[in-house]
């Protein structure tokens, strides 16, 4: 294969037809922007998800007389339901610290004694499990009940499941929305191409004529739209991941740092995937590109 | 060179192009091949370059077969043919030098001999200064002449033009048709398809004469018209 020839062929070209190259790469600019911002919000939400089924957590607050003996029965026991990802003991120390942090010195310093109670944060692997979990300890002698109610276990049952619900709503909408948005991009990636190869079908058909093998009229167009996404996706890629910096740095000096948006790296780290904004995008691009030109191709080289 | 054995080739639904033609020409021929517009002298053509699929019969060229060969074969055949067409087809963004060269690349032709053989072929047709030129930039007579120097630059056996003279004035005609003459005496056959009544007259070769599709007319030193003594009828 001759690199250098065809390499030349396809620059050449994208500089003479330079306003159809400025087309198709505007276009994968913004079908890539499109699809980078879809991952970029895709994997937010997922980390959010993340982020708050591990903290769906049942408190268990046990009464004040109960001996080390109890406590560690009920804490092996705990321990071992499948269910079951952590127990943490929290003291009435701990618990008062907390609530000093929360409402301050004042308020604390007038107690002649410390009133609340011991308790255990149990996390759950499965936000979905927690009910069953939480049903098993309302009958545990230990478990510090007002009488009458069962408010000695406490989890934010319904509130959790309401916004876990909501995100999976949203992810699946996102998939949906990727999927519609990559077609549109083919589809429009694809006209592009096939104009700006319909316009030099001409020189195709001379090509054929002078005996050119369909390969050696394919690399150069291959190459021309393997260019052509490249630039495209990589400015897509960046411009995403500048938007996505930008809002991240603007939340967190913000009021609502408590989001804690996750920055999508520009670049493979390491960890295999994600393989990074820039790298998946890019190849996305230059292959979609590539592929185009094939396509679009394939009805001048028959015979 | 090329062999036709009761070709016949009709296009869909029934428009004649060949009708059961059967002729022989031999390597180093000159030959022209006139009659009337639609008289299936392109029909001719396509079918050699195997444009079209050929129809019944049996068509040779070069020894090959060309109902039987297969379609990745078929640009090897089109390098051992040079083509000359009314209309030059030349790439419009490559520069003369470029358009020449293209041929040879398509051949894998090395670097080096590319750069020797570019300069020598367009200064045998009078172009040497013209190099870097664009095809809209130089005159049709020229432009045809790049044309001739890319049907030839890789020496194929076999040359055809399809009316190579129809779109230049006739002075520069006779310029294209002396360098196609000179193409023939180094062995290349020349196949021209052509309505240059003026041109064929005066070389009395070999005519070929189509009406409908039929071989009406083999004549070794030919002329454009049956009978040439004959006036013709009035206009």
């Amino acid at each position: 294969m001759r690199l250098g020839f065809f390499l030349a062929e396809a620059l050449g070209s994208l500089r003479r037809n330079w306003v159809m190259t400025m087309a198709a790469v505007i276009t994968v600019f913004i079908s890539t922007a499109i699809l980078g911002l879809v991952l970029v919000t895709d994997s937010n939400l997922e980390q959010g998800a993340t982020s708050l089924k591990n903290r769906v957590m049942i408190e268990v607050f046990i009464k004040d007389e109960t001996t080390p003996q109890q406590q560690e029965a009920f804490e092996s026991k705990v321990m071992a339901m499948p269910e079951v990802k952590e127990i943490r003991f929290v003291s009435k120390e701990e618990a008062l610290d907390r609530f000093r942090e929360s409402f301050g010195e004042r308020i604390t310093a007038s107690l002649p004694i410390n009133p609340l109670p011991a308790s255990y944060e149990v996390y759950v692997k499965d936000a979905d499990q927690v009910d069953i979990v939480a049903a098993r300890f309302y009958d545990e002698p230990i478990v510090s009940h007002t009488p009458g109610t069962k408010d000695g276990v406490q989890y934010a049952a319904q509130t959790v499941r309401r916004m876990l619900g909501t995100i999976d709503l949203i992810e699946k909408g996102m998939w949906g929305a990727t999927v519609l948005f990559s077609a549109a991009a083919i589809l429009l990636i694809s006209t592009t191409v096939r104009l700006s190869i319909f316009a030099r079908r001409r020189e195709v058909e001379i090509m054929r004529l002078v005996g050119a093998t369909n390969w050696f009229i394919r690399w150069p167009f291959v190459f021309e739209g393997f260019i052509t996404g490249l630039i495209g996706a990589v400015m897509g890629a960046l411009s995403v991941y500048a938007a996505n910096w930008a809002l991240v740095n603007w939340l967190e000096s913000s009021a609502l740092d408590y989001l804690s948006l996750y920055k999508y790296p520009l670049w493979w780290e390491g960890s295999g995937w994600p393989l990074g904004l820039l790298p998946s995008l890019a190849l996305l691009g230059g292959a979609l590109g590539a592929v185009g030109s094939l396509v679009a191709l394939r009805r001048y080289l028959r015979t | 060179m090329i062999v036709f054995e009761n070709v016949t080739k009709i296009y869909d639904p029934d428009v004649v192009g060949l009708q059961d033609f059967t002729c022989h020409i031999g390597k180093g021929e000159f030959v022209f091949l006139v009659g009337a517009s639609g008289s299936g002298k392109s029909t001719l053509i396509k079918l050699v370059l195997k444009e079209l699929e050929p129809g019944e019969g049996r068509l040779l060229v070069a020894g090959r077969n060309l109902g039987t060969l297969p379609r990745r074969k078929v640009p090897l055949l089109r390098r051992n043919i040079g083509c000359v067409f009314q209309d030059f087809k030349l790439l419009p963004n490559k520069t003369v030098y470029e358009n020449v060269a293209y041929a040879l690349e398509v051949v894998g032709e090395p670097r080096r001999s590319i750069r020797r053989k570019v300069p020598e072929i367009l200064n045998l047709v009078g172009l040497g200064d013209k190099t870097n030129s664009l095809p809209h930039e130089i005159s049709g007579g020229e432009q045809q002449r790049v044309s001739v120097a890319r049907a030839f630059v890789n020496h194929p056996p076999l040359l055809l033009a399809d009316e190579p003279t129809g779109n230049i004035d006739p002075e520069t005609a006779v310029g294209i048709m002396q360098l196609l003459v000179r193409i023939n005496r180094t062995g290349t056959t020349v196949l021209i398809a052509t309505h240059d009544r003026e041109m064929v007259n005066r070389m009395r070769r070999r005519v070929l004469q189509l009406d409908t599709g039929r071989l009406v007319r083999d004549e070794r030193r030919g002329s454009y018209d049956q009978f040439p003594d004959e006036p013709e009828e009035g206009i």
